[in-house]
């Protein structure tokens, strides 16, 4: 289509459209953006903002309290409680982004050698993810009752007789197991699509190559596929990793009372929520908050960083 | 090469059926398990032996949640779930509309900002938007909640979306624009309706995620009429953790409504967020 074969009314509505169309590409992408930027503004950065500024202070009772300068951190450091629950979301989000990266990516396996018949396979697989944690969180309690669970009668019909009326949740560490099963079962999913699509998008070339030099099947998995999904998989891994160190339902629902038996399953989530909410000691909570951002943006740029240096 | 993978194949085939069982059991049983037990009598919940089928179905316990607060809850999940969606995917699309076709400066800024929105713990936020909310006198109050659940929401949508109008020919609302239609015209009339999947699959995930949530939920609704499911729910087992028939039926009734919708369009919904993650 060229100017000469419009006809001349035309040409000239296009002209005098010339005027509109530069305001369209100035000033409407800004209307088009200005709710997203509002919400990112007013709703994401400065809470973040306002959380560092709450963390300064001896906020009490909701209120914001005088300034306190670090003495909110210095206290944290040397209390107990804390240290033990920054160890312990250490060790679950370590344990669970580990289990839930090996188990996605089993089940990525098994959905790509399915090939197209994995279809409602990847629907079931899909499944946890959509439950809602708190019924879940209900139902991971009830299969682990200590007299009438299907865990216990599982356990003890292949001979653990040990697990017979055992108390999942009258210790911290069993508890913590419970909730990581339930965690898992979860998260899987949506690791294990992501990671199928990846598999998916491998070169079927390059795949075909690597048979015909006699690459074996895990072989072929771990030396050529997986290397190719790096990007990827450094995304699932912070995206777990943050999903991990923040689980907060489970804990909520399944133990009781939050945290308990005796805080010996308080993380720093729950801690900071019990904190700010329960106990209303506002400027701690938002203390134990900025800890755990700051954790968690340390963690995001190591991961990217490793990436890039591995990819260069 | 045939030959190879014929035998790799046939090799792989026993553990491949076994490994299909092991994910089907362990993905359905606990839907399998609230299901029925929701449904049994409770000489048949507390047995030794569990029973993994029941003779006599009861529905009892559903019609007995009909008179308590459940159906408020309900309601309220409902009310914030769909303004959640609405508001959130309508911001999606915009953003993800302009963040697609116009040359914005600091675009790709813009994004990895988006981004990040995506990986900030909630545990940052809630405080402050508990204060937030408060000072705004929204304490207990449907658009308090939603308030809260559009961070939690429209990062994810704004790449789907971006990721949906790109795939989309400029041409068709160039086309638009020649015939008279305005720039606003042609995405309301034009690009928004071929970008119906990545709509659909925004607006599911932002409902999932905001029926789902319990933190802010339990932040923000302090006063019980107010309250939705997952709190309800959660204050219901803390009560009567010992009726798990109950228990269960509120569980069903809870999750129902969102496994419904996620059947409805897990493909789209799954596209979307894959290629979110991966163009991430």
């Amino acid at each position: 289509m060229t100017g000469e074969t419009l006809p001349a009314a035309r040409r000239r509505t296009r002209a005098a459209r010339r005027w509109g169309r530069h305001f369209d590409s100035t000033a409407l992408p800004w209307l088009l953006l200005l709710p997203a930027l509002l919400v990112i503004l007013g709703l994401v950065a400065y809470p973040i903002i306002e959380t560092f500024w709450l963390s300064f202070h001896a906020g009490a009772d909701l209120t914001t309290g005088p300034f306190v300068g670090l003495s909110q951190y210095r206290s944290l450091a040397s209390d107990p409680d804390f240290r033990a629950a920054l160890l312990r979301t250490i060790y679950f989000c370590v344990f669970n982004v580990v289990a839930t990266m090996v188990v996605g990516l089993l089940v990525a396996l098994v959905l790509d050698a399915l090939k197209s018949r994995g279809r409602l396979l990847g629907v079931i697989v899909l499944l946890p993810w959509a439950m809602p944690r708190v019924a879940s969180g209900i139902v991971w309690k009830w299969m682990f009752d200590a007299q009438y669970g299907t865990v216990n009668w599982a356990l003890n019909a292949i001979g653990l007789h040990h697990f017979s009326g055992y108390a999942w949740f009258n210790s911290g560490f069993s508890s913590l197991v419970v909730i990581s099963a339930a965690w898992i079962w979860q998260s899987v999913p949506f690791i294990a699509i992501a990671m199928l699509a990846g598999l998916r998008s491998n070169p079927p070339e390059i795949i075909e190559a690597a048979q015909v030099d006699g690459a074996r099947y895990w072989r072929l998995v771990l030396r050529v596929r997986l290397p190719m999904l790096r990007p990827l998989m450094v995304v699932l891994l912070v995206m777990s990793t943050i999903w991990a160190f923040q689980a907060f339902d489970y804990f909520f629902v399944m133990t009781v009372p939050p945290g308990g038996p005796d805080h010996s399953t308080e993380v720093l989530s729950l801690l900071t929520w019990l904190n700010a909410f329960s106990l209303l000691q506002q400027g701690k909570a938002a203390a134990i908050a900025v800890i755990t951002f700051l954790i968690l943006a340390v963690v995001t740029v190591v991961y990217v960083r490793s990436f890039r240096e591995a990819t260069e | 090469m045939t030959l190879l993978t014929g035998r790799a194949r046939k090799l792989r085939r026993a553990p491949l059926w076994l490994a299909v069982t092991i994910i089907c059991v362990v993905c359905l049983f606990p839907f399998f398990w609230m299901l029925l037990t929701s449904l049994k009598p409770d000489s048949d919940i507390f047995t030794a032996t569990p029973k993994f089928f029941t003779t006599s179905p009861e529905l009892s316990r559903y019609s007995s949640l009909w008179s308590t607060g459940f159906p408020r809850n309900f309601l309220n999940s409902l009310i914030v779930a769909v303004g959640t969606t609405v508001v959130g995917t309508v911001i999606a699309a915009t953003a993800g509309y302009a963040l697609a076709r116009f040359r914005v400066p600091m675009r790709r800024y813009l994004l990895i900002v988006v981004l990040m929105v995506q990986m900030i713990p909630q545990v940052v936020l809630v405080i402050p938007l508990f204060i937030i909310i408060r000072s705004a006198g929204l304490l207990s109050s449907y658009p308090g909640l939603i308030l809260c659940y559009l961070p939690l929401t429209i990062s994810l949508g704004i790449w789907m979306m971006r990721s949906f109008f790109l795939s989309i020919p400029p041409e068709m609302e160039e086309a638009a624009m020649v015939d008279g239609a305005s720039r606003l015209g042609a995405f309301y009339r034009v690009a928004l309706p071929l970008a119906w999947p990545g709509l659909s699959a925004s607006a599911i995930y932002a409902f999932i995620t905001s029926w789902n949530e319990l933190m802010f939920a339990l932040t923000i609704m302090q006063n019980s009429a107010m309250q939705t499911l997952p709190v309800a729910l959660n204050e219901f087992f803390a009560t009567y953790y010992n009726n798990w028939g109950g228990v269960m039926a509120a569980s069903v009734i809870f999750s129902a409504p969102v496994i419904g919708f996620f059947l409805l369009v897990q493909r789209r919904l799954v596209q979307g967020m894959v290629v979110g993650a991966i163009k991430g």
